[in-house]
């Protein structure tokens, strides 16, 4: 027979599903403030990693609006056996548009034509003496929509326009969209596996590096355990101490990507001359930013979730 | 309180670290389990807070059989026991009341009804002045003492101690001795493992002598 008195137990606190949620924030902000250090590691890991992805990024984005600025430059030019009447115009016209990927048909009319090759002469006007409009011919300029910009699909696009009856001769700088193609796939490619490589990397320093802060404090998770603690009463603190991590490094890096991005970068565009119709280095757009926000709290939270796996045998 | 019935725990396949024990302890008595190193006392112990599951037998504690529990009730049979240490487990970085505190945040006592029953049971161990002070800076036989209060604070039915007098002095291991004493008298089983021999004579209580994984010496021998 048991001469203690059984506990009184008194009233629980934090009791309901915000009590405990409001019990283990504040277990995680004070754990944050009592292993400051190790947290600052975290943190700093974190940010690094969602800053390098980021940079990445923004070299990712840029060079995907340059290229779309580029294959903008993809235009198809379709001549004729003879001039047309307006309304045969309007009617080749509307064939063309029926193409699919056709985006805008402009009419390109002699004297246009000419006008066009006297400003590419400039200075030089004294050469078109004695010429008339006349030795240009008419034609139709198609710009192509963005899906119908590469090799093969213009290739398809270019035989099926051939079959527009009255269109005698197509021209569009096959050569060029080759390259291009052939540099943009590459491109993709090489953006792709580095992308890849750079994220595992990420992933896998900054799992090791929450692990090896759990591990630091394996002491007092096994304590927790011993006092009877559950496995959620454990683990709840330390995946909030990682999402606040993961939100903190995250937060930090983008802060420090939007201060550099300001300070060096947003007039880069005009020092690389990548791109001369935009005015420099385009930002990270809204999704791209709320994604490399989601990422690190991941990280962190995901970071955690693994290494406690392996710490709290509860 | 506590039985275990021809229990057999294996680390490996080839190093079994115990054979056959039988052993049965009343509640509210207070025994020693006593050996050379290596005989397979913090085993025994381990068994007893389900750290370890035997590989074969029965381990059967106020009446749960912790060999059929789910990973999911342990930590509701633990609150009904403390145990305690050689090397304290004390956090470093927390409060005497912090590390304290622990055992009852688990069991979800609000903060105040913590602090009135952790300064308690720190008066009880001579060491209220010492609650904002960190571990660091107690001496190994206060250290011990708050691991005592730890595990003692919501007056478990059970007390483990896994060779709780190792690393302090005579005087503290008498203090110690005695806090072990006041818990049992209050209605706690007490289970110690040490080789402490003059722990041991000085305490006169049950003693069971463990060699090489068996029990050698005891009521329980002839089982």
């Amino acid at each position: 027979m048991s001469l203690n008195k059984p506990v009184k137990r008194p009233k629980l606190a934090n009791e309901g599903v915000v009590g405990r949620f409001t019990f283990f924030v504040n277990r995680a902000l004070l754990n944050i403030r009592q292993n400051i250090f190790v947290n600052l590691v975290t943190i700093g890991t974190i940010t690094l990693a969602i800053l390098i992805i980021s940079l990445f990024m923004l070299v990712f984005v840029n060079l995907e609006g340059v290229s779309n600025d580029w294959s903008k430059r993809v235009q198809v030019t379709a001549y004729f056996e003879q001039e047309l009447s307006p309304p045969e115009l309007a009617s080749l016209k509307s064939l063309v548009q029926a193409i699919p990927g056709t985006d805008r048909v402009t009419y390109v009319s002699k004297e246009e034509a000419f006008n066009r090759f006297r400003e590419r002469l400039k200075g030089q006007e004294l050469l078109l003496d004695g010429i008339t409009t006349d030795v240009l011919p008419s034609s139709v300029e198609i710009s192509l929509k963005s899906a119908s910009r590469n090799s093969d699909a213009i290739s398809a696009y270019v035989a099926r326009l051939k079959k527009v009856p009255g269109i005698t001769e197509v021209q569009y700088g096959e050569e060029w969209v080759q390259r291009y193609t052939t540099f943009m796939n590459f491109m993709r490619m090489a953006g792709l596996l580095l992308g890849s490589f750079l994220f595992l990397a990420v992933v896998f320093i900054v799992s090791n590096t929450i692990k090896l802060t759990i591990y630091s404090r394996k002491e007092e998770l096994e304590i927790l355990g011993l006092v009877g603690a559950t496995r959620f009463f454990i683990k709840a603190p330390f995946l909030i101490e990682g999402i606040l991590q993961g939100a903190a490094g995250a937060g930090l890096a983008l802060v420090i990507l939007t201060g550099c991005y300001y300070a060096f970068l947003h007039n880069a565009g005009n020092f690389l001359s990548f791109n001369p119709a935009a005015s420099g280095l385009a930002f990270l757009p809204p999704v791209h930013i709320a994604g490399l926000f989601v990422s690190g709290v991941l990280l962190g939270f995901i970071g955690s979730i693994t290494s406690l796996k392996r710490f709290v045998s509860v | 309180m506590i039985q275990l019935h021809n229990v057999f725990l294996s680390y490996q396949k080839e190093v079994t670290a115990l054979h056959g024990i039988n052993l049965r302890v009343p509640r509210g008595e207070f025994i020693f389990l006593t050996g050379p190193s290596g005989a397979g006392k913090s085993t025994l112990l381990r068994l007893l807070y389900a750290a370890l599951i035997p590989t074969r037998g029965q381990v059967v504690i106020d009446g749960q059989n912790v060999t059929r529990m789910t990973r999911s009730q342990i930590p509701y049979l633990r609150r009904s026991i403390g145990v305690v240490f050689q090397d304290f487990k004390l956090l470093p970085n927390r409060t005497v009341l912090e590390n304290v505190a622990i055992t009852l945040e688990v069991l979800g006592w609000g903060k105040q009804d913590i602090n009135k029953k952790v300064y308690h049971i720190l008066k009880q161990m001579g060491l209220e002045h010492k609650i904002n002070a960190t571990p660091l800076r107690l001496s190994g036989g206060e250290q011990q003492r708050v691991a005592l209060a730890r595990a003692l604070v919501n007056d478990p039915k059970i007390l483990l101690a896994d060779e709780p007098t190792g690393n302090l002095d005579e005087e503290n291991k008498d203090l110690i001795l005695n806090i072990f004493k006041d818990a049992n008298i209050r209605g706690t089983t007490v289970v110690v493992a040490t080789h402490d021999k003059r722990l041991i004579e000085n305490s006169h209580k049950r003693i069971v002598s463990l060699d090489k994984g068996k029990i050698v010496e005891g009521p329980d021998v002839a089982q």
